[in-house]
């Protein structure tokens, strides 16, 4: 079985993602990863190998600080020109129903390969869209306590000091969602077609229509009535 | 060992600043000029080239008139110091007679030590991204000789000596000011934080010396460092774990039940 499944031209494509959306997602994929492993050079203890590979305690510090920086400004142009993608993920997420809940609740069984019925989803399932507001939330939460740790002398201390344990959760909570996300998005079979959703824009109308029926009626529906079963 | 520390007498002192000096003198620290701010207190307070400094406060008593209180200020050597808890590098460690050394080759001055402390002691040292603060002479006491600033005092203010020792003639000398017209005298650092290796005896209440009544290691450090940092982070693993089993359960499965269809499962 092939890890991911083919990209198939031949089949009819939906958009899925348009270009700022791919380009924010890949921008954090990047700067997330490199801030993550400096990171760790200081979270986890006596990593000396890994502090090595970004040229020792001092080097890593300082990819650290480049990727946030980094990461900040993908955050930025994702914001300001993305803004109206933005609103409409945020609208999407706000539709979180009964629909949602059971297919969290069922999700486990469909983690692990058992055949499961999932009721209809939106643009983004109810895991997507768990992990769309986890997410973000603590990568805004990375972002500024990481402001408030690289210039403590303009903060007050007792806000330093909650910055320090908010990194860490915030760090650990992304982590966390980025492995299950990163897997869901690849490996996992049920996932699909997502993976090409995100890096080539567009997923094959049928797995759009199976995966994401409501998405797929609201925004493709009336105009590819014939192809559907 | 027992431990080593310094006794410090405020009734004794006379902010003459020579131990200032002769911090700066033995530890090559350059002079950090601050502008004036309306008294006689040299630094606002410690920094990355100041390890010690004495604290000059003011008030106005209404018998006695504009009174000074004075306070050699540096690193308290606390018994369980919260930087030491803190630092994700060890640069920390207990010397066995009590001081509290910083290690600046293992230094990376992420800072997380100068919040973490009760007295926010430890300074950023730009130039060098490195902290820095007392070592209570380390160097020298390892010799054999006694800390500079116990060793260069005129008046006999600062001693250096085994703890149990100094804490006895601290007791003594706070009985007698009590007695002779200083009824508040008391002694700091016998047990606050557990017990510190730096020992004032002060004329007065410790918040009249700019002290913290009583210190305590903040609330966000111990949670940080007891609840998140030990365990949180196993989520982790637990992902990746996740992830793996699931890699291998769905593949076994889909050749049981049948592989799932080419856009996906149907």
């Amino acid at each position: 079985m092939a890890l991911i499944p083919e990209y198939r031209a031949d089949v009819p494509r939906v958009e899925r993602f348009n270009f700022l959306a791919r380009f924010s997602h890949w921008g954090h994929t990047v700067t997330f990863l490199l801030c993550l492993f400096t990171g760790l050079v200081l979270f986890l203890d006596g990593v000396n190998w890994l502090a090595a590979i970004f040229g020792g305690y001092a080097g890593a510090g300082l990819v650290h600080r480049i990727a946030a920086v980094g990461m900040t400004i993908v955050i930025v142009i994702g914001g300001v020109f993305g803004f109206k993608g933005v609103i409409e993920w945020i609208k999407d997420l706000l539709r979180f129903g009964k629909n949602d809940i059971i297919f969290v609740m069922k999700f486990p069984l469909e983690f692990l390969g058992f055949p499961v019925k999932m009721p209809p989803q939106t643009r983004f399932n109810g895991g997507e869209k768990g992990n769309s507001m986890l997410t973000p939330t603590s990568v805004m939460l990375l972002v500024l306590s990481g402001y408030i740790m690289w210039f403590p002398a303009i903060f007050p201390g007792g806000l330093v000091r909650v910055a320090y344990w908010t990194h860490d959760i915030a760090m650990v909570l992304a982590t966390f969602m980025v492995c299950m996300h990163g897997y869901l998005g690849s490996f996992h079979p049920g996932s699909g077609e997502s993976f090409w959703g995100m890096w080539k824009g567009t997923v094959r109308a049928d797995w759009a229509q199976h995966h994401h029926a409501i998405w797929y009626e609201e925004a493709y529906g009336d105009k590819d009535q014939d192809k559907t079963e | 060992m027992a431990n080593l520390t310094n006794l410090y007498d405020v009734s004794k002192c006379t902010a003459c600043r020579g131990c200032q000096v002769a911090c700066k003198d033995w530890n090559q620290l350059p002079a950090v000029i601050e502008p004036f701010k309306g008294n006689y207190q040299t630094h606002k307070d410690t920094n990355g080239d100041t390890f010690t400094i004495v604290k000059f406060m003011e008030y106005e008593d209404p018998v006695d008139g504009v009174q000074w209180n004075f306070l050699k200020y540096q690193c308290m050597h606390c018994f369980d110091p919260a930087c030491m808890k803190v630092c994700p590098r060890q640069a920390y460690s207990k010397t066995e007679w009590g001081a509290t050394f910083h290690d600046p080759d293992k230094c990376i001055g992420c800072q997380y030590c100068t919040y973490a402390c009760p007295f926010e002691v430890p300074k950023y040292r730009e130039r060098e991204d490195k902290i820095t603060k007392c070592t209570l002479c380390v160097d020298r006491v390892e010799a054999g000789l006694t800390p500079a600033c116990a060793r260069t005092c005129p008046t006999g203010a600062l001693t250096f000596g085994p703890r149990d020792e100094l804490l006895q003639v601290a007791e003594e000398r706070v009985k007698f000011l009590r007695v002779n017209g200083f009824p508040n005298a008391t002694i700091y650092g016998k047990l606050e934080l557990g017990g510190l290796n730096k020992l004032y005896v002060l004329t007065d209440t410790p918040d009249k010396f700019d002290l913290p009544v009583n210190p305590k290691v903040s609330g966000n450090t111990v949670f940080w460092q007891d609840w998140i940092q030990p365990y949180f982070g196993w989520l982790i693993p637990l992902a990746l774990a996740g992830s793996a089993t699931s890699f291998i359960t769905t593949r076994i499965l889909a050749n049981k039940h049948g592989a799932h269809g080419e856009g996906g499962h149907e």
